[in-house]
């Protein structure tokens, strides 16, 4: 108790420099918390993008379907599979998919069919919220199609313009069809914007004559809490026929940006509290020196040397304490703040852009998490507890005599 | 009867390096101190007076030679241990007072006994008594800077004597305040020898310290002169 009676003491004692000291690691602190809340909201969106617009946390196909997809290899009796799945606590939407051409006016290009079951998808994914112009599709509009951002720049089209389409259908004959440009995509993911050519599953199985099965099924925990490994081995016991995999092993990249997301803020946290441990450093080494002959009555007195490193760690945690009360005062509210208004970079980042394949969200939104606030604080406690080691120890090992006359 | 003094220090040296230059600052010096004395090491300056209080209050180690504090060889202590006989059997008094800018009057009196655990009611109303013998009841709660030399020097006999130690150690306790102020702190300082039979050895070269010990040590050039026992 008397140590820390001492350190309250003496924690006012250079006010000037106590202060720029807590400043500098306040600030450095509400930084961080903030660039960590950043991060959280862009890996987030990034999250939302990958597996809220197109993966889902699952995918099921029939085997080989991932290695060489092909209009024939389906998933029969999708409908008992939605079923199976439902009753285990899945939720799940059937996908169709082919190759084609589209081409309006003197424009081309190759891109896929995607057919959407309009009632199932929506529980998944949020694809249909994620309309940049025109609609969604709509059951009673077997015409209407919807494209992805890149593939509509590339034709020419906007909505309302029209498109024809040409695929080999399941029975080898042409299909061929027009349609009309319902909507346009935000930006999803690469293949869905160079290539994405959304309309309703009734639409695409009288094109392509697929009267059954689905080449994909995305499935959705209805417990987030169930850990996604275990839900993979659940799901893949309960359809041993077919490929299960989760989007962690669909997109192993953006797997592992995400893991490695904890290992960049570490990095951020180090580079920014190593400028403000040097400068700490400077300031307790400073405060301890000019204390010497101090510290050489404290301990001519009785005081140990334990007690006085314990003191001087104190006085230094104390700074911390205060430091870390201002930067979560002024960090959160900040990262709050950006969590409902979201900070634009339209001006710097393309709309086009993307990363292992999913879009960049030009829009960066803060999300505070338990992560975005304990790691700055717990980082700033180690950098500081580092940097007064020494001054703490040599203040300990002091000889009383040579300390009370240290000039 | 217990017949242990209370300091003894046999044929101790001390040499100090400076640079390539060996000084020698006491030279094969033995003497002892008797609990209840009142006694000066008195001497020109460099004659070893400070070495000597250092060597006895464990703040410095001899070259050679044997210091024992009640008996216990302080060589044989550790850091711990040196740390705890200063708290618990040395009271210090310094030249230049020495307080604890950051604390009250009352706190910087208080300071070894807050070391030793004491309960905090039984130490105010310890330090309080002390500060009332040594005249300094009135401004317990001032600090450091707003007391003079002399109130300064009062605060330091009451913290070096709070704890009841077993000799207290005053290194020119009268250099640094006024006439008044000095005949004031050794009056102050002899009615505790008297009183309480606190033990107190200086070291000074002030001939008014001089005048009021019972036992003088003469020193010069780190070596015994004289020892003048006084009735």
């Amino acid at each position: 108790m008397q140590i820390v009676f001492f350190a309250l003491r003496n924690f006012n004692r250079a006010r000037t420099r106590t202060w720029i000291t807590v400043g500098a690691m306040a600030f450095a602190c509400a930084i961080m918390i903030f660039y960590a809340s950043l991060l959280e909201g862009w890996l987030a969106g990034m999250e939302k993008n990958a597996v809220g617009m197109e993966l889902g946390e699952f995918q099921v196909h029939a085997h080989g379907f991932r290695a060489d997809p092909d209009l024939y290899k389906r998933i029969g009796g999708e409908e008992e599979v939605l079923a199976l799945l439902g009753r285990e606590g899945f939720i799940a939407a059937p996908r169709l998919y082919a190759s084609g051409l589209a081409a309006a006016g003197n424009a081309s290009s190759g891109i896929e069919l995607r057919g959407v079951d309009l009632a199932r998808e929506p529980r998944v994914t949020a694809l249909n919220e994620h309309v940049w112009q025109g609609q969604w599709l709509a059951q009673e509009d077997r015409s209407g199609v919807v494209l992805g951002r890149k593939l509509a720049r590339i034709l020419g089209l906007g909505v309302g313009d029209e498109v024809v389409v040409v695929a080999q259908a399941a029975d080898g004959s042409t299909a061929n069809e027009l349609f009309r440009v319902r909507g346009i995509l935000k930006s999803v993911a690469e293949g869905v914007d160079r290539s994405g050519f959304l309309m309703t599953s009734a639409a695409f199985r009288t094109m392509m004559i697929v009267p059954q099965g689905a080449q994909q099924i995305v499935v959705k925990r209805q417990q987030a809490t169930e850990d996604l490994n275990q839900a993979t081995i659940r799901l893949a016991r309960l359809l041993p026929n077919h490929e299960v995999r989760n989007w962690r092993q669909l997109q192993p990249v953006l797997a592992r940006l995400f893991e490695m997301s904890d290992v960049s803020l570490v990095i951020m946290l180090l580079i920014t509290y190593v400028a403000v441990g040097i400068l700490t450093l400077n300031a307790l080494l400073m405060s301890v020196f000019e204390r010497i002959p101090e510290f050489g009555v404290m301990k001519a007195l009785g005081f140990s040397p334990g007690g006085l490193f314990a003191m001087i760690v104190m006085e230094s945690m104390l700074q911390v304490t205060v430091a870390v009360c201002l930067a979560v005062a002024v960090g959160l509210p900040l990262s709050f703040y950006f969590s409902s208004h979201p900070i634009d970079f339209s001006g710097f980042v393309q709309s086009s852009s993307t990363i292992a394949g999913v879009a960049l969200d030009a829009k960066w939104y803060c999300v505070v998490t338990m992560n975005s606030v304990v790691l700055p604080v717990l980082f700033l406690y180690l950098v500081a507890g580092l940097a007064i080691l020494y001054p703490a120890l040599k203040a300990a090992m002091l000889k009383p005599l040579d300390a009370i006359y240290h000039r | 009867m217990n017949n242990t003094p209370l300091v003894q220090l046999e044929n101790v040296s001390r040499i100090y390096q400076q640079g390539k230059v060996q000084v020698s600052a006491v030279t094969d010096f033995s003497f002892t101190v008797q609990g209840g004395e009142f006694s000066v090491l008195c001497g020109p300056s460099g004659s070893g007076k400070t070495t000597i209080l250092n060597l006895i209050g464990a703040l410095d180690e001899p070259s050679q030679g044997r210091v024992l504090l009640e008996g216990r060889d302080l060589a044989e202590l550790g850091r711990g241990d040196l740390a705890r006989l200063r708290r618990d059997r040395i009271g210090f008094v310094f030249q230049s007072y020495n307080l604890n800018p950051v604390l009250t009057a009352c706190e910087n009196a208080e300071f070894v006994l807050a070391l030793q655990n004491v309960p905090k009611a039984l130490r105010r109303q310890r330090v309080m008594a002390v500060l009332a013998e040594v005249g300094m009841a009135e401004l317990a709660q001032r600090r450091p800077d707003e007391l003079s030399g002399g109130q300064q020097q009062r605060v330091a006999i009451a913290r070096a004597i709070v704890s009841h130690p077993a000799i207290v150690l005053a290194d020119e306790p009268t250099a640094n305040v006024d006439s008044a102020t000095a005949d004031a702190i050794l009056e102050l300082m002899e009615r505790l020898n008297h009183e309480q039979g606190i033990t107190f050895l200086f070291s000074t070269h002030d001939q008014r310290v001089m005048a009021r010990a019972h036992r003088l040590i003469h020193l010069r050039d780190g070596r015994l002169e004289h020892d003048e026992v006084r009735g």
